[in-house]
């Protein structure tokens, strides 16, 4: 069976069948190409999300503690680091300052994060600014740094000049020039943020010396985070402390809710592909019901018959399969996914403006492969079974 | 080498309506022969070359091609046989209008994977034997009546059958073409071929070179000529 | 449970195939019944008719059905790295009881189908089709096999609990295992491979001899054998790794999906091997003979080769 010798005989009888209908055929194979695009497209988008999430998941903090108070997070006292240090398997606490600030001309929330040359950074991004930039000149210069959305946003806002006038608490105005730019490895996370001395953090958002917003903690041995959250929260119960496992599990969790919709959306758009195929290849015209005759009676056998329609198949559904992968990918990558993408990154304060980097997996070929190509052919499976047997006798007539 | 023994073929339209097409007929064809089987339309001539062809199955009694049962052939062994030993001419030559003349007279042996070469000379011959040689890479929808005719002819030799069938073949010609299909019949009785026509045309009914001349009424036979 | 995408994929594509193998189904039972090719009834002609239809409904199911499983364990392997614990599709297997009893099946299932595509093409080829009506018997009890296998399917990845706990290939095929698998550890090493061997070497005699019903016997021992002597013995040298004795681990990209091979040259050797026993077609029986010590030979030089060169490379065994 597998070991005869292709026939192209078949094959080139098969290809011009194909052209004869060519409007019906046409039809199947957009159809069946905006499928496998479409599908091919999402899981694009998806695999190069992922990718992102999981690179910003890596430089999360592994353990961030808050205090809470009424349900919502206030500033804790600065002492706690020190308790906190003395929990054996801690390697490193750090308190940090930081907020979000409201930029009403254009509607978007900035985070402004405060940093000290002198402390350990928690995060790599962080390190390289330290070392790049001075942050003493910063504090000295009343200058800060700025993500490159930032800087779109302020440009959208109409500060066209080099600097900002934030507004403290009590209304007056603290103005800070812009030192320079910067980008970030991890694009989901850069564009809105604004980095500057702790101290000018304090003096925006008004919170005292002896305060922060909330603490880092480094730990000697992964496995033991779960452990030392536990004890931080016994030591002070009235924090939120939450890990870095924590954060990876939710999003993962909004990642498949998220997906959870599409396959399901998707699930029902491949039932009403299976019903429009079935229902179009069942539809002979005499014409077709005449040329089967034909052959039957020339000598093909209902074998026969069904292989060549199953040629037509498999030549209609593989076209299909390859132009939908290869549209994908010049949609995704290429012009990066207008519309689709939004779907997914969903509703920051702050449009994310990043590149979707290009993430290629065998796998995710297959998996439209077989979500596409076996659905197509089982749905033609019973429409060529009913042309090839039609009776020969009646119909050459 | 053809023989109809005590066939009865009876259609079931549905539940309630059956047709009776051929009842108790008994024939018998030798090799080489020249047939003409006449009757008007409806009275069974279809039907028995239908049977003759294997496209169907009697409802009882027995076909027998060259001392070959074929009256309960499974599908793939009837088509074989058919391919093998059968020359069909329709009535409108039924054949693919898109593909060019080549491709129709090889249409018989694609399922079969022919090596090229053997396949080439098969078409060759047949294409010089009827003469469309100079036409093979035509459409066939672009071709008069009367190649068009050659071509579906041709088509049923490219196997070199045994056994030519031909049903109701001038029934769209003129008489013009319609003497020309006489014409190539003459010859073809000329190569041994058994030869079958259903045909209620009367063209065919004062022809010297028919063998038999065979009447069909209501599915049963009437008076036989020569 | 696993909501993942490939998960899904088998998951529709299974029930694709519990509609079609069920219509297959009926028919199967209806031909079993009421076949009689003699007959001139408008039914007999109907039942020919359907044949065709659920012959090529088992040729569709078994023509993907290849492809999804090593996609089923390509699957496995993934989902791995969700489970804590599991390294390898092993562990997956392992996180539920209904694992390791569908993995079975579902090999059992593809001998199967193999099977009754063998005795297919057979039956049409004969002018009594003379097979016609033990094919679709057969199907049937296919059909049951197969229904518990897709069902299983759909319960055990329905199962599997990302938060729990699973072993290790490293824990499960080794000797401390609890479960049956540890049992086959207490084979001595000369012992296991002079079985393999020994076993190898009456197929070659038997297929000198021609004895198809004793070849078709021994290929089914050498299944058997066969696994056992990769998991205790020619594992551990493609890996190694004497204490690795995992038979997942190198259907992985680290080993350049080597077992994809080795497991496929043994299917079609002792396919083949087995068929041998049941079929009196001469011609089909030649090839299979030819087959089966092409494939099982090819597959013994293949894992034997492991050793060998691990032997020359480093002038000693592990």
């Amino acid at each position: 069976m597998i070991k005869e010798k292709i026939n192209l005989y078949l094959i080139q009888y098969a290809i011009n069948a194909i052209l004869r209908q060519k409007s019906k055929n046409f039809f199947i194979l957009n159809i069946f190409i905006l499928l496998t695009f479409l599908l091919t497209s999402i899981f694009f988008i998806s695999n190069s999300i992922k990718y992102e999430l999981n690179s910003t998941v890596e430089a999360l903090p592994q353990i961030t503690v808050q205090k809470i108070k009424a349900g919502k997070s206030y500033d804790m006292d600065t002492s706690v680091v020190d308790n906190i240090l003395t929990i054996t398997g801690v390697t490193d606490a750090v308190a940090r300052v930081w907020g979000y600030y409201y930029f009403e001309n254009v509607g978007v929330n900035f985070t402004i994060v405060g940093l000290d040359t002198y402390e350990n950074q928690y995060k790599k991004s962080f390190e390289n600014i330290v070392k790049k930039f001075d942050i003493n000149e910063l504090s000295e210069n009343s200058s800060m740094i700025v993500g490159q959305g930032v800087y779109e946003s302020f440009k959208k806002g109409y500060y066209l000049q080099n600097y900002f006038n934030f507004i403290k608490p009590d209304g007056s105005i603290k103005k800070l020039a812009i030192a320079g730019t910067f980008n970030s490895d991890i694009q989901l996370e850069s564009n809105d943020v604004i980095i500057m001395s702790k101290e000018n953090v304090r003096e925006i958002f008004d919170i005292n010396e002896d305060k922060t917003t909330d603490i880092v903690v480094k730990v000697a041995n992964p496995e033991e985070i779960d452990t030392i959250a536990q004890k931080i929260k016994l030591m002070y119960p009235d924090t939120r402390v939450v890990t870095s496992e924590d954060f990876k599990v939710s999003y993962q969790n909004i990642f498949n809710y998220k997906s959870g919709i599409f396959l399901t959306i998707f699930i029902i758009s491949l039932f009403t592909f299976f019903m429009i195929i079935y229902d179009k290849s069942s539809g002979l015209s005499s014409e077709e019901k005449r040329e089967i005759g034909i052959l039957k009676a020339i000598g093909w056998t209902i074998d026969d018959v069904l292989k060549e329609k199953f040629y037509e198949s498999f030549i209609i559904s593989f076209l299909a399969y390859m132009i939908g992968i290869i549209s994908a990918f010049a949609f995704v990558y290429l012009f990066q996914a207008p519309l689709l993408r939004e779907v997914f990154v969903g509703y920051s304060e702050l449009k994310t403006t990043f590149e979707l980097p290009f993430v290629f997996n065998f796998q995710t070929l297959f998996l439209v492969f077989f979500l596409s190509v076996p659905v197509y052919i089982a749905a033609t499976i019973i429409p060529s079974w009913r042309t090839a047997t039609l009776e020969t006798d009646e119909v050459i007539r | 080498m053809i023989k109809l023994e005590n066939v009865t073929k009876i259609y079931e339209i549905n539940k309630e309506h059956c047709v009776t097409a051929l009842e108790n007929i008994n024939l018998e064809f030798k090799e080489g022969e020249l047939i003409v089987l006449k009757g008007a339309s409806g009275s069974g001539k279809s039907t028995i070359l239908s049977l003759i062809a294997a496209l169907s199955k009697p409802t009882s009694g027995e076909v027998i091609v060259d001392n070959n049962r074929i009256s309960k052939l499974p599908d793939n062994f009837a088509a074989l046989y058919r391919r093998k030993n059968i020359g069909f001419i329709f009535q409108k030559y039924n054949l693919i209008p898109t593909l060019s003349v080549k491709d129709n007279i090889l249409l018989p042996l694609v399922p079969t994977n022919p090596d090229e070469k053997e396949a080439l000379e098969k078409l060759n011959q047949v294409m010089e034997k009827f003469d469309i040689s100079h036409k093979q890479n035509i459409i066939v929808r672009n071709l008069s009546g009367g190649e068009q005719q050659r071509v579906a002819i041709a088509r049923a030799h490219i196997n070199d059958p045994k056994i030519i069938i031909a049903d109701e073949p001038t029934a769209n010609l003129d008489e013009k073409l319609s003497l020309n299909f006489i014409e190539i019949l003459k010859k073809l009785k000329q190569s041994n071929k058994t030869i079958i026509v259903a045909t209620h045309d009367p063209l065919f009914f004062n022809l010297d070179f028919v063998d038999k001349i065979i009447e069909i009424k209501n599915g049963t036979i009437g008076d036989s000529d020569k | 449970m696993m909501l993942v995408p490939e998960v899904l994929a088998i998951l529709i594509l299974n029930l694709i195939f519990a509609l079609f193998s069920l219509i297959a189904f009926v028919l199967a039972v209806r031909i079993f019944f009421k076949w009689d090719l003699n007959a001139t009834t408008k039914l007999q002609y109907s039942l020919e008719k359907q044949s065709f239809l659920t012959a090529t409904i088992i040729k569709y199911i078994f023509a993907i059905k290849l492809p999804l499983f090593l996609f089923f364990i390509f699957t496995l392997d993934n989902i791995s790295d969700l489970l804590t614990g599991a390294m390898c599709a092993a562990g997956v297997v392992d996180a539920t009881e209904y694992g390791t009893y569908l993995f079975i099946l579902k090999i059992i299932n593809i001998y199967l189908f193999g099977f009754w595509l063998v005795l297919h093409y057979l039956d049409i080829k004969s002018k009594e089709l003379k097979y016609t009506k033990i094919k679709f018997g057969f199907f049937i009890i296919i059909f049951l096999l197969f229904l518990i296998e897709l069902i299983l399917e759909s319960i055990m990845f329905n199962s599997i609990d990302i938060d729990k706990m699973v072993s290790c290939c490293g824990t499960l095929y080794s000797s401390s295992a609890t479960s049956y698998i540890s049992n086959i550890f207490l084979i001595q090493t000369p012992i296991l491979l002079s079985l393999f061997y020994g076993n190898f070497l009456l197929i070659v005699l038997f297929y000198y001899l021609k004895q198809k019903e004793l070849f078709s016997l021994v290929n089914l021992f050498f299944i058997i054998i066969s696994l056992i002597s990769l998991i205790l013995f020619f594992g551990t040298y493609i890996y190694e790794l004497p204490t690795h004795h995992c038979p997942f681990c190198f259907l992985q990209k680290d080993y350049y999906y080597v077992g994809y091979l080795i497991y496929t040259l043994l299917f079609i050797g002792t396919f083949n091997g087995l068929i041998t026993g049941f079929i009196s077609d001469k011609q089909r029986v030649k090839k299979a003979y030819n087959f089966s010590l092409i494939f099982n030979l090819l597959f013994l030089l293949l894992v034997s080769a492991y050793p060998i060169i691990y032997y020359i490379k480093n002038g000693t065994w592990l």
